[in-house]
């Protein structure tokens, strides 16, 4: 059992290498791959794709900034926000906002599984764990 | 052998008497002449003693002197004995006195250390009663400096908690629409530079 989990972990990661172009996911061989994965119908397909679509769900995460907002937000904001993420990665990245009422105020910005904290709950969080 | 002696003495005393007569009466034979001393009787009755003193001394007195230095004999050895027994008594009441007295000494010797055992024994078992309930009222004050500290950090992370929570409520109705527009602007400025 384990050795299969194995190989269907190692076929994922080749499909995924195929799928990503430039350090972006490719929606087009994205695609390619799904109905490469139909025609052939691999061993264990479900384990293969439930590790592709990891693979590519933590890949596209890293292409965008989820950026949770409490109060008004404008465009410029956000595309400050993206162009600052994509210098900062190196990548393409595109800024999505999300309201947040509980973060009171402030912004707070996911980009994978990296986190930048700028609201007022969040300080007020950092405040009673340092106390 | 003594009616022999007898009859020459009786046959011997004529012819000594004539003789006496005839010598004229010189003074030792005029005495015993005097006395009647007739020398074979007296001659006779020498032998007589003798023989009979020789027999008497043979049959009767030797043996009667060896039966009372026999029990001279044995007389002495009994008071020897006597006194024998008597020292060695005194000996063993002299020696069971001393041993007496040397059980007393030793009796007297142990009770004494017995009790000097007792009173060091009473005086170590106070000193570490002692020690242990002041070890014991150590580790209760130091178990009470932590539970204090304890509930110092339990109360000032629920007042922290409290106020967090008070300010977040107070927050999230006073804060007005602007107030967060401009709050968000100086994050978006401030995750720019990040």
């Amino acid at each position: 059992m384990a050795s299969h989990a194995k190989i269907a972990q190692k076929f994922a990661r080749q499909l995924f290498n195929m799928s990503v172009v430039d350090g972006a996911v490719s929606a087009d061989r994205v695609s390619g791959v799904l109905q490469y994965v139909e025609k052939h119908n691999p061993p264990n397909p479900v384990m293969v794709l439930k590790a592709y679509r990891r693979l590519i769900t933590a890949e596209v995460a890293k292409s965008v900034a989820v950026v949770e907002h409490a109060g008004a937000i404008n465009d410029a904001m956000l595309a400050a926000i993206a162009a600052s993420m994509t210098r900062k990665y190196g990548r393409v990245v595109t800024a999505t906002a999300t309201p947040n009422a509980a973060l009171l105020a402030g912004l707070r910005v996911q980009v994978g599984d990296d986190i930048y904290e700028s609201s007022v709950a969040g300080q007020l969080a950092a405040l009673a764990a340092s106390v | 052998m003594l009616s022999h002696l007898i009859i020459l003495a009786q046959a011997a005393t004529p012819a000594v008497d004539a003789a006496a007569q005839n010598a004229g009466g010189s003074g030792i034979t005029k005495i015993f002449h005097d006395f009647g001393i007739s020398w074979p009787f007296l001659l006779a009755q020498i032998a007589n003693f003798c023989v009979v003193a020789v027999i008497l001394w043979k049959f009767a007195f030797k043996p009667v002197l060896a039966t009372l230095d026999e029990r001279q004999r044995k007389i002495a050895d009994g008071l020897r004995y006597t006194d024998e027994m008597k020292a060695k008594l005194e000996a063993v009441q002299q020696e069971s006195a001393a041993s007496a007295k040397r059980a007393q000494a030793d009796a007297t010797r142990i009770i004494e250390e017995a009790r000097k055992a007792a009173k060091e024994f009473l005086e170590k078992q106070s000193q570490e009663t002692t020690a242990k309930a002041g070890d014991i009222l150590a580790k209760a004050e130091q178990l009470i400096e932590l539970e204090k500290k304890k509930m110092l950090a339990e109360a000032r992370t629920e007042i922290a908690r409290l106020v967090v929570e008070t300010t977040q409520r107070v927050l999230s109705k006073e804060l007005s629409d602007a107030e967060r527009s401009r709050y968000n602007e100086s994050a978006a400025r401030e995750l720019t530079n990040v």
